[in-house]
């Protein structure tokens, strides 16, 4: 796995706060990168971009929420940090289903604001090596021939060798070949680790 | 039947009878007017007496033949013996066309038998009298049209026969007339009930006083009811009876146009109550005297009711209005303020951060760390204050109350204040209450720590501070009493210390019970302190019940 440098993305209208927390959060030793509109943002940022985003709620052009819904649109998977001046309750819970990793108050302790960020980095790091993982599954599994996975799919069932040959009228001795094979392509190292995989590439079954 | 075709009957005993205000229908003149004295043909003098008069010669014949009115004579089996031009330009008939006929003929068939009959009852018990009284005739023009007529039967008795004398009316304008002025009767009648208007007439000389039957109504009196003007003095609302009178007296004034116009209220004489009565009339005036007073009178009670809803509405409106705007306001202020607070505590910290890694004064870091204290201190208060400006966006739930306060206590015994004792006095049975569950627990806290300080400034060592939740059976309500080991309050203390901007202490911008008061206020219940001097300070809210 590539080793990525995670950078933690401030977007906020008051140049104060960008600079403040920027300030901060770079004393950690982390790249910091600061835009004063949600619009600026969605510019600079694609589906790679890894990290975190501390997003104020109120901007002037596109708020806080908009611009977590524009992110999740876009599938740019990166744990949100919100910001507002008042903590209203009712906000914060939409933020929070809606998929946000945390909810801070302005002004916002530096011990609060480290503690989340290390959080969301994690998240986020999570998030990405869990995506890098099923990239890397589904391309192991898209390795197989057509009957291997036909053979494959009937073998994490949970049905013997024996009647895997009959349902696809093979042979006994063809559907062990197939299997080694699989096996040894997809590096399972047993059929509760085929079945893992199978799950982890989206073939099902859930 | 043999009739003597030139009988000329004795009509100076007898008068046309017009119904009606039947119009003639020829404006022919007339010679003479008045009592007339009709003689023969043959000259014979009426009554015996002797000639005086030029006019006594005019003949019958000149005269029937010169009256404007359609005259026809007729015996009592119905031959016409006689008609004049005016009857004659009526139905359309010659003079030698008419004698040949029956009366009967000159009305229309559907009613010829009824006539009959009717004509046959009348020579039983002939009287002078118009005919079909009140009813609408019909005649029948030689053109079989239908004309509109009154008739006026004048019998004439002659030995033992009796002949007629019929005259015809033209009622076609004038039932036109009569027609339309009992619809707009019945117009002007409907119109007056449903405006609801009374009528009164009041005559000024003998002070003798005319009201409607809705007008009585209106009073709260009996259809019978004995009308005098003491009598509606006394009905008047007595605080109103000046400005009524008022109204009269300007209306009286012979120098004015006599327009009348009061409002005032009166006690229904039925049921007691005090109604509002709009009033409006004129007065007359004769050789600059005012002798009657005219007018509708209306109960606008519930007008005067819906009025004054309006106007309340109207005003809480613009109450609401103002507070919105001043909310707002002050909300915009706290947002613009807490922004560069934020920043203020976090370059304060950076700050902090970066003398940890160097030799630095002790007082430096203190100082910063102060700054990062007092900036979080700010921006509490600044959010305590944009919560209060929120609260009317308020949502209430049913929620339990002995929980809610458990969990405040809690909350202020972690955040720093927890110098004291808590002591539950819980209702487990008490049913769930109408409020915001994060108002309510800030109220609570708000109040706790508040006895902490309070406990802390008077330097009583770490005590009691006992919250009770129980019902308040007079009131039907949740009651909440947090009761603490300190001083206490005196009367004046008690009493202001829910102002805004009120404090005993060193810090603070004493806030925090106006606003735990309003937000109670806000969720329908309400925050006082019990003044009790030396054994601690007692504060009570209310919440209403859910069911």
């Amino acid at each position: 796995m590539m080793i990525l440098h995670p950078t933690v993305y401030i977007v906020d209208d008051d140049p104060a706060i960008r600079d403040s927390l920027s300030l901060m959060i770079e004393q950690e030793d982390l790249s910091v990168m600061t835009f004063e509109c949600a619009e600026d943002f969605l510019a600079a940022c694609n589906d790679s971009s890894f990290g975190c985003a501390i997003i104020d709620i109120r901007m002037p052009g596109m708020d806080g929420m908009q611009l977590q819904e524009e992110l999740s649109r876009r599938s740019i998977l990166l744990p949100v940090i919100f910001l507002t001046g008042h903590g209203d309750i009712p906000m914060s819970v939409r933020a929070i289903k809606s998929g946000a990793q945390d909810f801070l108050t302005k002004p916002v302790t530096r011990e609060k604001l480290l503690a989340s960020v290390r959080s969301a980095l994690q998240s986020g790091t999570q998030m990405l090596e869990k995506i890098e993982r099923i990239q890397h599954t589904r391309s192991l599994l898209a390795d197989l021939t057509e009957r291997e996975r036909e053979v494959m799919m009937l073998a994490v069932l949970g049905h013997p060798n024996k009647e895997i040959a009959r349902r696809l009228g093979i042979s006994h001795r063809t559907v062990e070949i197939h299997k080694a094979k699989i096996m040894h392509k997809t590096g399972a190292v047993n059929l509760l680790d085929l079945a893992r995989l199978v799950q982890e590439g989206g073939l099902g079954p859930a | 039947m043999s009739v003597c075709r030139n009988f000329i009957p004795d009509l100076s005993a007898h008068e046309f009878v017009r119904t009606r205000k039947g119009k003639p229908l020829c404006q022919r003149s007339i010679a003479g007017r008045g009592s007339i004295g009709v003689s023969y043909g043959t000259g014979v003098v009426p009554n015996g007496e002797s000639l005086r008069n030029p006019l006594e010669k005019l003949s019958f014949n000149s005269l029937f033949d010169a009256s404007a009115e359609a005259l026809v004579l007729a015996d009592s089996d119905g031959h016409i013996l006689m008609s004049n031009p005016a009857a004659q330009e009526l139905f359309g008939y010659s003079k030698e066309e008419l004698l040949k006929l029956q009366v009967e003929m000159l009305i229309p068939h559907r009613l010829r038998e009824h006539h009959r009959r009717y004509r046959e009852s009348y020579a039983q018990r002939s009287e002078k009298r118009p005919m079909g009284r009140g009813r609408d005739l019909v005649a029948l023009h030689r053109d079989g049209s239908e004309l509109q007529v009154d008739i006026g039967l004048s019998p004439i008795r002659e030995g033992d026969q009796l002949y007629t004398l019929i005259s015809f009316f033209d009622a076609t304008q004038n039932r036109q007339a009569q027609r339309a002025l009992q619809e707009s009767e019945e117009r002007l009648r409907l119109a007056e009930h449903a405006a609801g208007l009374g009528v009164f007439d009041r005559d000024l000389t003998t002070n003798a006083l005319h009201w409607d039957e809705r007008s009585l109504e209106i009073l709260g009196l009996e259809h019978d009811a004995q009308i005098t003007y003491e009598k509606f003095q006394a009905i008047t609302f007595p605080d109103d009876l000046p400005i009524r009178l008022a109204a009269l007296e300007r209306a009286l004034d012979p120098d004015s146009v006599g327009e009348y116009k009061a409002e005032f209220r009166i006690i229904r004489q039925n049921d007691g109550s005090v109604r509002w009565i709009a009033s409006t009339g004129k007065v007359i005036f004769e050789e600059g005297r005012a002798v009657r007073i005219v007018g509708v009178m209306q109960d606008v009670t519930e007008q005067k009711q819906i009025d004054s809803r309006l106007r309340e509405q109207r005003a809480a409106m613009e109450l609401l209005m103002k507070r919105q705007v001043a909310s707002q306001t002050a909300s915009a202020i706290a947002h613009e303020l807490n922004q560069p607070l934020a920043a203020l505590s976090a370059y304060s910290e950076v700050a902090l951060h970066e003398l940890a890694n160097i030799e630095c004064p002790e007082k430096l870091s203190r100082a910063l760390n102060r700054c990062v204290e007092q900036a979080h201190r700010a921006g509490k208060t600044l959010h305590e204050l944009m919560e209060f400006l929120q609260r009317g966006d308020l949502v209430v739930e049913a929620i339990d109350l002995n929980e809610t306060v458990v969990e405040a206590v809690n909350i202020t015994h972690s955040d720093g204040y927890d110098s004291f004792h808590p002591k539950f006095e819980l209702e487990p049975e008490l049913p769930p209450v109408l409020a915001n569950h994060l108002q309510v627990q800030k109220v609570v806290a708000n109040l706790i720590r508040n006895g902490v300080e309070a406990m802390r400034i008077a330097g009583v060592p770490i005590a009691a501070i006992s919250v009770r939740v129980q019902t308040l059976k007079e009131r039907n309500m949740a009651l909440v009493t947090v009761e603490d080991s300190g001083p206490g309050l005196d009367a004046d203390l008690a009493k202001r210390i829910f102002d805004p901007f009120f404090t005993t202490k060193s810090h603070g911008i004493g806030m925090g019970l106006a606003i735990s008061r309003a937000l109670i206020e806000a969720n329908g219940g309400e925050l006082w302190a019990d003044p009790a001097e030396g054994v601690g300070a007692v504060f009570h809210f209310t919440l209403p019940f859910a069911s």
